[in-house]
């Protein structure tokens, strides 16, 4: 078993949570770190609690047990919208695009930010558009009527204007096209080096292994195994356990 | 039978300007349920509080816009103060929680009113009392003031809506309130807002509208409940669609009161209602939902 060191001082570190839905037990007690400018994966059947553990990090929903830092400082009952102001980001599974908002009305939630200048934001605005040129091309059609694809382009550019510190990004590629997966990729890549850490819960096995540093395997409502990505590969008895691909 | 055109323009007039005061209460009420779930029964108190507050003010300054002014700035402050203590704990809860909660609070506020003001209609006088000749009629310029006045306040809210980050901050937490508040949004706040914003209009609607009717307790009865039908017509929480509502409804009502008396014209906006929750209960002035 490779149980590889996390970074001496990580930037979100999630201490034994329990959550509810109700009364649905969802984790047991889900314990895990992410460095600085780390990419970590976190992998398990559906079902087991992925994106609860996100939700439970963005304070969406609130754990009941159990401890939520980031930066050191707890943050395990904050309601979402300080969360996102201490530079969490969040792009949800179903994308969440506010569909009667253009894209650039999109993009204004999370820039409109008390104490950014305007020059700040414009060079954030160039930035994403850089990335993303057809969000450009888009800027003033209503996010509804934005191609699957484009949606999540909007999805994760929305959380970039947020300048986080950590991006939580549940299943980026989920219905998306070759192309589009791709390019997801690349951008994973992009925020990498520019220091953002990211918490990537995925399906897609390849990719996974590629973006992420580190990975978290989840079953039952608890990380049941740790590794280092790059010593994985695809068909992995490790992977086949948790995933059943 | 001749068509009475010189009477027909009359009630054009006076249902338009009818139209625009209730446009000024219903677009409040649609804001607050469009953005938070909540039917604010509480809505037409703060209408009636409003004028209470014009009264008073108008009373001791003598100034009528000054009053305006002065009483929309307290309502809203009033019902950013009864979402805070009121509302806010209940969001989420089942809508009935709500509908109590701002049911309770018109009782509070009609008794307080009576206990405060007595009984007996106070009355408003109007800054100008100029007039123009409408056929065989000496017709107020103050109505028709009060037909422009209430539309530029719907105008500006629009544009405040469409433009203004505030307002971007609200169509977003309108759409996704979960969302908003990952965006950093501070949803609770939002709403807060919103209530005090729906209570200025309602309370700048109250001294409008003033003094074409007496001042009194009860005032707000009426008004709120042509102004929840106007927001089922116009398609819940539907700003746009409330304000078409709203003059659909007044200049039906305006011409019905041609041929019927006036109380007996309020039973088109009841037959208007009933008809588009059978056929259409999304909302007559709403885009066909797919």
């Amino acid at each position: 078993m490779s149980a590889p060191q996390t970074s001496p001082q990580p930037l979100v570190s999630v201490e034994g949570i329990h959550t509810y839905y109700g009364k649905s037990h969802i984790l047991h007690g889900v314990s895990l770190d992410i460095g600085p400018g780390e990419v970590v994966g976190l992998i398990g059947r559906n079902g087991v609690g992925k994106s609860t553990t996100l939700k439970s990090i963005m304070g969406l929903v609130s754990p009941s047990e159990g401890k939520i830092t980031f930066q050191g400082q707890a943050i395990t009952h904050q309601p979402p919208h300080k969360l996102a102001r201490l530079g969490i980001g969040y792009v949800p599974e179903d994308r969440r695009i506010f569909k009667l908002l253009t894209v650039m009305e999109n993009l204004r939630t999370g820039l409109d930010r008390a104490g950014v200048e305007d020059a700040r934001k414009q060079a954030l605005l160039d930035k994403v558009f850089a990335f993303f040129p057809v969000l450009a091309e888009r800027r003033r059609q209503a996010g509804g009527t934005l191609s699957g694809g484009e949606q999540q382009m909007l999805a994760i550019a929305r959380a970039m204007m947020l300048e986080p510190r950590i991006i939580l990004l549940d299943e980026p590629t989920e219905g998306l096209m070759p192309r589009m997966v791709s390019q997801i990729k690349e951008i994973i890549g992009v925020l990498h080096r520019d220091g953002v850490a990211i918490l990537l819960v995925e399906q897609n096995v390849p990719l996974t292994l590629e973006a992420c540093q580190r990975i978290y395997f989840m079953e039952k409502g608890v990380v049941r195994h740790h590794a280092i990505a790059s010593k994985l590969s695809v068909n992995d008895p490790v992977i086949h356990q948790y995933l059943g691909v | 039978m001749e068509i009475p055109w010189d009477i027909i323009l009359i009630q054009t007039v006076n249902g338009l300007v009818t139209g625009m005061i209730l446009a000024l209460v219903a677009s409040g009420l649609t804001l607050i349920f469009g953005i938070m779930d909540v039917v604010n029964f509480a809505h037409g108190e703060l209408f009636m509080l409003g004028a209470y507050m014009g009264v008073v003010v108008l009373t001791t300054t003598g100034n009528f816009w000054l009053a305006l002014v002065i009483a929309v700035l307290i309502v809203a402050l009033l019902g950013a103060a009864m979402q805070i203590t009121t509302l806010r704990p209940l969001l989420g809860r089942d809508p009935l929680n709500t509908i109590l909660a701002t049911f309770g609070l018109s009782l509070v506020l009609q008794n307080y009113a009576l206990w405060q003001f007595g009984p007996v209609a106070r009355k408003i006088q109007e800054p100008f009392t100029g007039q123009f000749t409408l056929f065989y009629l000496q017709y107020p310029w103050y109505r028709i003031v009060i037909a422009v006045l209430s539309a530029a306040i719907i105008t500006g809210l629009y544009l405040f809506l469409k433009y203004g980050r505030y307002g971007i901050w609200i169509r977003a937490t309108t759409q996704d309130r979960v969302m908003a508040q990952a965006m950093g949004i501070p949803v609770p706040w939002v709403h807060t807002a919103v209530f005090a914003i729906g209570a200025g209009m309602a309370a700048a609607s109250g001294v409008l509208f003033g003094p074409l009717v007496g001042v009194n307790h009860a005032m707000g009865l009426d008004w709120v409940l042509k102004a929840f039908i106007v927001v089922v017509v116009g398609g819940m929480g539907n700003l746009g669609g409330s304000i078409a509502a709203a003059i659909f409804i007044s200049l039906l009502e305006a011409y019905a009161s041609i041929w019927v008396s006036p109380s007996q014209a309020i039973i088109v906006s009841s037959i208007v209602l009933i008809l588009t929750l059978l056929f259409r209960p999304t909302g007559l002035f709403v885009p066909t939902p797919k």
